[in-house]
């Protein structure tokens, strides 16, 4: 089998520091590029193989030197973009920048690079639409949510998105789209895992969705396949916990009040300006109404990824800690 | 959902007879990790449901049905049948009905309209029930996960006709058709005798079903449904893979003959069970 060499953005994330420890961990890699962006902290494992690079994402000149330079040098042959801004709090050019113009500028400077071969990009759950009349089971094909009046979360991820999807087959590069199910975990821009912060969760009256999560690592072990995999495509990448919301507020340990959608978006609004949380009711309200979890077929039969690690739940089942 | 599936069950339990409990330890579902489905069905309120149903079933609408050896005991099938009643009481019957007469027992998934789902509390307990909102992807995916479902190709106009339209069959969608023929699995008819005069209605108010989301809102004259009997008969499956391929469910006209031929089956058993009854009551 043919030995890789993996640039990585998005390194000092959770998840891009999963996804090193796992690579580091994998015989076909020889040499990882890690690249961090500035100013946050790095807890990398030492290693010969690991190289790591601190950089602004969204300067598109160090990212064109970064490719030019270390990659080639290192040839680099797969890229995976785990970068993005996580809060929804923040927005903005420079927001916006850093989430798409990014991706716009890897996927020109890659098209041109003479040894990458191989794009990754890490998207979510939250690009889908989730309605009444749209099926609960969410195939790669599903409906995205294109609504202008969408918060930019949203708008940005869903562009790059698309973006990444549309380059697919108009160049040599082999590119591959990760949908993945929403990581409960702290660092991932999860909004589920922040509205499970608070020990009280309201949540809408006569309403209990089916919901899907993902743990690191299983998005790791997707991304690992898809470093490996020669197949380019989007795929749905569905965790190992498929169960409803008031199940999964229990699960947290945290106790769940139904109430009329008017008054946890109240409610939830209140929060938000006052403790500075990073949930925002109105942004998954219909999440919160209807089921839209992930079909994961195409990722099982082309990439082989099955979910095979679930949660560990703070609280187990009949109570106990 | 406010029950947990505990207490679901319990309830089930006391309200189910023995040999429904026992047959209901048998039952066969895909838990998806936590002891639901992925689309939201729990084994709990399948006996929770059981339970609640099984008076009504067998004391006040006094369920007779025929024809079960049709109900396949595997594999994906769609249960066609006339819709009526204003209340879908004629869903929760044949669901009851398949649940006692499949061996081993079988949850029936109802097929609801779009607006079924966006309902508080009705859509969550439905789901827990086995129901799944009417998109095409989902049909798509519990039939190739060799599911039973069962399908009123009438839709709402059925279940909100006025009174004097009585067992006149609705025009049949061609969902259930296209579906039976792209996936290649049968269609058993069903005919279901006495919902039409559960809850007589006068007339169907659009505006106010407007208001509240759906097509229209039928005025009933009676409060609550009269103590009919009912009847259901399943037909013969029509085996539509046997003449026809998957590619032909991209031909309207083919499509268009096979509901047009499912239509017909569920007016004759229809027609059989009107002849058959001796009165609504009895």
């Amino acid at each position: 089998m043919n030995s890789r060499n993996v640039l990585i953005t998005g390194a000092s994330s959770p998840l891009g520091e999963y996804l090193i420890e796992r690579l580091l961990s994998d015989y076909r890699v020889e040499k990882i590029l890690a690249v961090c962006d500035e100013g946050y902290p790095l807890t990398l494992p030492e290693s010969e193989r690991l190289s790591i690079f601190q950089l602004k994402m969204r300067k598109q000149r160090k990212l064109h030197d970064l490719l030019f330079g270390p990659a080639r040098e290192s040839q680099v042959d797969v890229l995976i973009h785990a970068s993005k801004v996580f809060s929804a709090n923040r927005e903005g050019v420079a927001v916006r920048r850093h989430n798409v113009e990014t991706v716009r500028s890897i996927l020109n400077f890659a098209d041109r690079h003479p040894t990458i071969k191989r794009l990754i990009f890490c998207s979510g759950a939250e690009v889908y639409q989730v309605q009444r009349d749209l099926p609960s089971l969410m195939e790669e094909q599903h409906p995205l949510n294109m609504n202008s009046g969408a918060p930019q979360w949203i708008r940005d991820r869903v562009e790059l998105d698309v973006m990444a999807c549309t380059r697919m087959g108009l160049s040599h590069l082999r590119i591959v789209v990760l949908r993945m199910a929403e990581i409960l975990a702290p660092g991932c821009g999860s909004q589920f895992f922040d509205y499970l912060q608070t020990p009280i969760c309201f949540r809408p009256l006569g309403f209990d969705p089916m919901l899907n999560f993902l743990t690191l690592a299983d998005a790791s072990s997707a991304v690992q396949k898809a470093v490996h995999n020669k197949e380019q495509g989007v795929f749905n990448i569905p965790g190992a916990d498929t169960l409803p919301l008031s199940r999964a507020i229990d699960r947290w340990g945290r106790i769940g009040i139904p109430v009329p959608n008017t008054v946890a978006h109240y409610l939830y609004t209140m929060r938000r300006f006052m403790r500075r949380g990073d949930f925002r009711y109105g942004m998954n309200r219909r999440r919160f109404h209807f089921t839209g979890i992930f079909d994961g077929r195409r990722a099982a039969d082309i990439l082989r990824y099955i979910p095979s690690h679930p949660i560990e739940w703070p609280i187990e089942f009949g109570g106990e800690k | 959902m406010a029950i947990p599936p505990f207490i679901a069950r319990y309830l089930g339990n006391r309200l189910m007879s023995k040999s429904l409990r026992s047959r209901l330890d048998n039952l066969h579902f895909r838990d998806a990790g936590h002891g639901y489905d992925a689309f939201g069905l729990h084994p709990s309120f399948i006996s929770f449901g059981a339970g609640v149903t099984r008076w009504p079933y067998e004391k006040y609408f006094r369920v007779v049905s025929s024809g079960q050896e049709h109900l396949p005991g595997e594999g994906a099938a769609i249960l066609a049948a006339n819709h009526s009643g204003n209340v879908p009481i004629d869903g929760m019957m044949l669901w009851h009905d398949v649940l006692r007469h499949t061996h081993p027992p079988r949850v029936v998934r109802g097929i609801a309209d779009h607006f079924v789902p966006a309902l508080p509390f009705i859509g969550t307990t439905f789901a827990r029930g086995g129901m799944v909102g009417g998109s095409r992807g989902n049909v798509r995916s519990l039939l190739e996960a060799g599911e039973l479902l069962m399908i009123f190709p009438e839709g709402t106009p059925g279940i909100i006709k006025p009174f004097h339209k009585r067992y006149q069959l609705q025009r049949f969608r061609v969902g259930h058709a296209e579906l039976a023929i792209r996936h290649r699995v049968p269609i058993v008819p069903v005919g279901i005798v006495g919902a039409e005069e559960q809850l007589p209605s006068l007339f169907s108010s659009k505006r106010l079903g407007k208001m509240l989301g759906i097509e229209a809102v039928p005025i009933p004259i009676f409060p609550f449904p009269l103590p009919v009997r009912y009847y259901i008969f399943y037909g013969a499956p029509i085996e539509v893979y046997r003449s026809l391929d998957s590619k032909d469910a991209d031909d309207p006209e083919i499509v268009a003959r096979v509901a047009r031929q499912v239509q017909a089956e569920v007016a004759r058993l229809i027609e059989h069970g009107l002849e058959q009854r001796k009165g609504i009551f009895t």
